[in-house]
């Protein structure tokens, strides 16, 4: 299932989607967490340090996008882009709006 | 066409969550794969004007073809503002998912830019759980 969070900066947002990302993992489901801020907080409220957060990378457009070279698999874009939290949630950087904007 | 980032996250993962930070206009221009939502929730503060962007959001989504759009009433003092949630969300057509209260505990987690400690914010954390059995009745109608 996929899970969309939108709200306007300071509704709480953030919160709102790490607690319910680490109350599935709690239940033992594969989670993905995918923020696609510009200026990306879901890291903290996932339990990254500001180091940790800084090195999640961002997923290159033509992989949000496109079907890639076909050499790399689901399994590999995770494990090259994903970050692991303290709550077992995988976290994703992608889509910055400087990014989508240039689409 | 699927890409890659749409493959993983319907094989590798059981629950994608999505912070959709972009706003739905820039994501829709990401060919679908993050755009789209089986279950989009809108989170709202206790204002008339959060719940009133809250309804436009919901009318672009469906314009997107989000089938499935609630709002999340958030930092509620109860119980006054549940009524305020309620009522003014019908006004402008907003169905609701649930409603968080206000909470020091996840202010302070907030302010301090960690994650609410473990133990802590039991009410949101109801408030949370209730709001995922509504979303997986939604789109698992019993």
């Amino acid at each position: 299932m996929k899970l969309g969070i939108v709200g306007k900066g300071g509704v709480g947002k953030t919160t709102v989607s790490a607690l319910i990302s680490q109350t599935y993992a709690q239940r033992g489901k594969r989670v993905l967490a995918i923020d696609t801020d510009s200026n990306p907080n879901l890291a903290f409220s996932l339990g990254l340090s500001a180091q940790a957060a800084d090195d999640v990378p961002l997923i290159p457009r033509a992989l949000v996008v496109g079907a890639g070279d076909g050499a790399m698999t689901p399994a590999d874009l995770l494990r090259d882009y994903g970050a692991p939290t303290p709550s077992e949630v995988i976290l994703l950087h992608a889509m910055r709006v400087t990014q989508a904007g240039a689409g | 066409m699927r890409s890659i980032l749409g493959a993983a996250i319907e094989e590798e993962a059981d629950v994608t969550l999505v912070d959709m930070e972009a706003g739905l206009e820039h994501l829709s221009r990401s060919g679908g794969t993050l755009a789209y939502a089986d279950v989009l929730l809108v989170v709202m503060e206790p204002s008339r004007k959060s719940i009133l962007t809250a309804g436009r959001t919901i009318v672009l989504a469906a314009e997107l073809g989000i089938p499935r759009v609630y709002g999340v009433g958030n930092k509620a003092n109860l119980p006054e503002d549940q009524e305020f949630f309620e009522t003014v969300s019908a006004e402008y057509n907003v169905p609701l998912a649930g409603i968080i209260p206000e909470d020091p505990d996840v202010v302070e987690a907030d302010r301090s830019g960690v994650p609410l400690p473990p133990g802590r914010g039991q009410p949101v954390r109801r408030a949370i759980e209730e709001i995922i059995a509504f979303v997986e009745e939604a789109v698992v109608p019993a």
